[in-house]
């Protein structure tokens, strides 16, 4: 092995690194994209206009976008209060805490549906009696919500946990000393480090939000107009066999997606530092 | 040590594949592959794949393996349009059907057969709470308000379509409230049952199982989704509405890749069997009603008769249904965009 690498002209070797590199990523992902765009622009521009401003359409973007939002919103606040939580404190319980973060990655989406189903259905453990209380969580706005949060859970922590890790706590003391409070300490000294790595983890919970499927078929109920989400009314049109629709839908995701990615860059550069 | 040469080699994998896979290379084992939908999946499963083999053996002293898979309706279709090779396809709506022909992979007509390609059938009814709490006896029950109804949605589930043809023909047929032929007052119907839909399920069978579960006061389904479900233990009922639609579900041969199988002979025998009396009676058995007159007549008992039994064709086929019911700006979107 070590006789290999040391053989390899470090030069040349990065270059055939960069492009091999360059062919998978562009075979896995930008083709597929490539060949969504092409479908989506197949029935010209006055084609796709007609397909995202129908009303149905619409709504589910709608939907789709103030849900995740507000998922994002929570994900920033919640995100970095948990990573504070397992970096700052010693407790009983903490790598358990840890490891119930990684956890939504691996349980498959249409589970979480069907587990918020079970718990906040009408007839649940606790939809039952929020159900009494005229509260509707599962088929409703608040089970997108909620799906929403538990797929996305890991973004934000596990991004300002490492920035949170690698802060001297010699700043803190400093600014102790200066006669700084609590409030001030965490607004001007422990904060700002933190917002690169926050934002990135925001966004990227925002952007995979905005493509949930799994979860949300399941717990929202599917009403166009009401509780019908873009990836859904996207897979009714291809069931329906209007491809063409679903992919000029398909494109405004992609689109936000394209666009939240560098604008999250830019407000990470902006902020500061990178966080990674 | 000297090296095989590549054609033994390939020799020597192709014969150890042979004897892994049957024993002898030229065993008469034939393999048949069915795209079905998934509402007949038990009764294909445990009873007439089984018998159909029994045939066969019987018949040509050959063994027959099968590769089911079963998909929604449309999905389905999609699938083997797509790609999927298989020999026979069994799908809830003839459009499927007619969307595999059009894609060239079906080349008969596979309508001609005795029973019009069609192999069973259900209709559509209310499926209400134990003992009909809500006392649901007919559509116009589904309109009043506070109940919950769950019906799957039209766009992800072919099948759902008939719902919503059963309720809104029935009430042009005047089987409802509304006066006979009066569209304005069909639409107003189906948009009042629509504003008490809390769930749209993905497909008929999701529906259910949100039923089951507990979710809403009654279900629009089809007769055999109850009937399997009660099988299974479920303790809901049904009520048939004094007018509602008859379901017909096609199976025919997909002649390319049955040609390219080698396997026209027995896709055939095997779509001629769906419609003989011991397949016939394993689909009554399992909560669809056969086409079969004879067997139709020793089951009467199982199904209740229907007082007003249309079909698609009262309503001026599928793809008139399409346009005028389903399409953008037809009754059904409108009565969706009013609900809200």
């Amino acid at each position: 092995m070590s006789r290999v690498s040391s053989a390899l002209n470090p030069e040349r070797g990065g270059r055939m690194v960069r492009a091999a590199v360059l062919a998978y990523i562009g075979f896995l992902v930008l083709l597929p994209l490539a060949a969504l765009v092409q479908q989506g622009l197949a029935g010209g521009m006055s084609a796709l206009w007609q397909a995202i401003s129908a009303p149905g359409a619409r709504s589910a973007l709608w939907l789709t976008l103030w849900s995740a939002a507000a998922m994002a919103l929570i994900n920033a606040l919640m995100g970095t209060a948990t990573a504070w939580a397992l970096v700052r404190y010693r407790f009983p319980g903490r790598s358990f805490l840890s490891t119930l973060v990684d956890l939504p990655f691996a349980i498959p989406t249409l589970v979480t549906g069907v587990m918020l189903v079970i718990l906040y259905g009408p007839h649940g453990l606790i939809g039952g009696w929020l159900n009494a209380a005229d509260m509707k969580i599962a088929f409703a706005p608040p089970g997108i919500l909620l799906a929403l949060l538990f797929v996305t859970l890991p973004f934000v922590v596990r991004a300002a946990e490492p920035v949170l890790l690698e802060q001297d706590p010699a700043e803190e003391e400093a600014a102790r000393t200066l006669g700084a409070g609590p409030f001030i300490i965490f607004l001007r000294v422990l904060l700002p480090p933190l917002v690169p790595a926050i934002l990135s983890g925001t966004v990227r919970s925002f952007a995979r939000a905005l493509g949930e499927f799994g979860s949300i078929v399941v717990v929202s109920g599917n009403i166009p107009y009401k509780t019908l989400t873009t990836p859904i009314f996207i897979f009714g049109e291809i069931e329906a066999g209007s491809p063409q629709t679903a992919a000029a839908v398909s494109l405004v995701l992609l689109a936000l997606a394209v666009v939240l990615t560098y604008a999250g860059r830019a407000l990470e550069k902006w902020t500061g530092v990178r966080g990674v | 040590m000297k090296q095989p040469s590549l054609p033994l080699a390939l020799f020597l994998v192709l014969a150890a594949l042979c004897v892994a896979q049957e024993g002898v290379c030229d065993s008469p084992t034939r393999t048949l592959t069915l795209g079905a939908y998934t509402a007949p999946r038990e009764a294909y499963g445990k009873a007439i794949i089984p018998a159909f083999q029994r045939y066969w053996k019987m018949k040509t002293g050959q063994e027959v393996r099968f590769q089911e898979s079963y998909l929604g309706s449309g999905a389905q279709a999609r699938a083997i349009a797509g790609g999927f090779e298989a020999d026979v396809a069994a799908l809830s709506l003839e459009a499927d059907v007619d969307n595999i022909a059009r894609a060239g992979l079906i080349r008969h007509d596979w309508r001609a057969g005795p029973t019009q390609g069609m192999v069973t059938r259900s209709v559509v009814v209310i499926a209400v709470r134990k003992g009909n709490p809500k006392g649901v006896r007919d559509w116009d029950d589904l309109r009043r308000k506070g109940l919950e109804v769950l019906t799957p949605n039209v766009r992800t589930s072919g099948g759902a379509k008939w719902n919503v043809c059963a309720l809104y023909g029935a009430a042009l047929r005047g089987g409802t409230g509304a006066a006979k032929g009066n569209a304005g007052a069909a639409e107003m119907l189906l948009r009042d049952v629509l504003r008490n839909v809390t769930v749209m399920d993905k497909g008929a069978r999701e529906s259910m199982i949100n039923y089951e579960r507990g979710v809403g006061d009654v279900a629009i389904t089809y007769e055999n989704e109850v009937l399997v479900g009660r099988k299974a233990g479920g303790t809901y009922e049904y009520v048939v509405p004094r007018a509602t639609i008859l379901i017909e579900n096609p199976v025919a041969v997909v002649d390319k890749y049955a040609d390219k199988h080698g396997n026209r002979d027995l896709a055939e025998a095997f779509v001629t069997f769906l419609a003989k009396r011991e397949a016939q009676r394993a689909f009554a058995a399992y909560g669809l009603r056969p086409v079969d007159a004879g067997v139709a007549k020793e089951v009467a008992k199982q199904f209740p008769a229907v007082r007003d039994l249309f079909t698609i064709r009262d309503l001026g086929g599928w793809s008139q249904v399409d346009r005028g019911l389903f399409g953008a700006s037809g009754a059904y979107e409108r009565a969706m965009a009013a609900a809200r």
